[in-house]
């Protein structure tokens, strides 16, 4: 009994936690703008996806999450890109040459962008990698993960789907 | 600059809503419902479409009555149709006033942020671009990093139909100053190109506005950067 009332009280603190964390006081609001250039010499805008669903996941090279979630995303990006969805990685390793070489291994479909500054990490309140966001067409900030295990990404296709038909 | 806007134009909307609010509640009860409906937010952009048809056997029923339904209650029948029409038009006042005050609260926030003793302003623009594909600009004034600008293709794109940017806005102390401007992008052959171009400009008790010109030397092939001061 006294092991369940710890265990239920942990875990309340802990969402707790999290429900107070900076990053966790974006879901609801705009999302902050950036532009940042991709690993094609392009530059994207982030709001220039208005009207459409993104996926946003900031991710560094060095967090096995990150490099487990990355083939999920993917295949996501993959299914639902024509229905109206971007998948859109954020790298946010200071070191661009090694995070260019890690994510040309990846072979992934989706646009990966290179940020050396930390504006969006301050902008983001990135306290822990991997982090992924959902904005809905209105540019609104839905929903916010931190970290990835097998099964999260249950709750990110409800999530898109449910903001793709709106 | 932009989160004080919206601060203060947040602030403005919720002092609007607050007295669409108490305007509604001087109406007859039957109209407030109408009202919600009809104006959701004041800073929406949807039209405030009448609520709801009003229903004829029920506005004939209820009209005598003077607002006796009750709050929320389906009896838009219960008003008559030239209320609506009065409640739109006031909603519609409402909202241009809200856009011009929107409007004033922008060029307030911008005098008092920059005043026109101190403003300096340097816009973009590009004519032609055929030998020069923009990807970043940077601009230094007295050696300071000042603004560092990506192009998305779509911006490119503006920019060479004819669109001027305001790249930066600032303040400046009155006397001589020095601005250089870095241009990066790909040039004739798909290279990587860049180029600076320097001005030094007298800052005087006006505002100063500088152009930085991106334009195609056809003879030689080659984009041509210059730097225009607005004197």
């Amino acid at each position: 009994m006294s092991k369940r009332l710890c265990l239920s009280g942990f875990v309340w603190i802990a969402s707790l936690a999290w429900a107070s964390s900076p990053a966790a006081s974006l879901v609801g609001k705009p999302a902050p703008d950036f532009v940042l250039k991709s690993l094609d010499g392009s530059n994207l805008r982030l709001s220039e996806f208005r009207g459409q669903v993104v996926l946003v996941n900031f991710w560094a090279r060095w967090e096995g999450e990150s490099r487990a979630e990355m083939p999920v995303l993917d295949h996501i990006n993959t299914t639902y890109n024509r229905a109206g969805l971007v998948v859109l990685g954020v790298s946010v390793d200071e070191d661009e040459r090694r995070a260019r070489d890690f994510a040309a291994g990846m072979k992934l479909g989706y646009p990966l962008l290179l940020d050396t500054t930390p504006q969006i990490g301050r902008d983001y309140s990135i306290e822990k990698m991997p982090m992924t966001i959902l904005i809905d067409r209105s540019g609104v900030v839905r929903f916010l993960s931190v970290g990835f295990k097998p099964g999260d990404e249950r709750t990110y296709l409800d999530r898109i789907r449910e903001y793709l038909r709106e | 600059m932009n989160f004080k806007y919206d601060k203060l134009s947040s602030m403005l909307r919720s002092s609007l809503l607050a007295g669409a609010c108490m305007l509604a509640a001087s109406l007859p009860v039957a109209a407030v419902g109408a009202l919600a409906v009809a104006a959701p937010a004041p800073a929406a952009a949807q039209a405030a479409a009448p609520a709801v048809p009003a229903a004829p056997a029920a506005a004939a029923t209820a009209t005598g009555d003077g607002g006796a339904a009750a709050p929320g209650a389906a009896a838009p029948g219960a008003e008559p149709p030239g209320d609506f029409k009065t409640l739109d038009q006031e909603v519609q006042s409402m909202k241009k006033d809200v856009i011009e005050l929107n409007k004033d609260l922008f060029v307030l926030q911008e005098e008092l942020l920059f005043p026109a003793n101190t403003q300096v302003a340097v816009y973009v623009s590009m004519d032609v671009g055929a030998f020069f594909a923009l990807d970043s600009v940077t601009i230094k004034i007295d050696n300071k990093e000042v603004k560092n600008y990506l192009y998305t293709a779509r911006e490119a794109e503006a920019l060479l139909k004819g669109g001027v940017q305001e790249l930066y806005l600032g303040n400046l102390k009155v006397g001589k100053h020095e601005l250089v401007a870095f241009f990066n992008g790909k040039g004739p052959v798909e290279r990587d190109y860049k180029r600076g171009a320097t001005i030094t400009f007298d800052k005087g008790v006006g505002a100063k506005y500088l152009e930085l010109k991106i334009t195609d030397r056809v003879a030689k092939h080659q984009p041509e950067f210059k730097i225009k001061d607005w004197d």
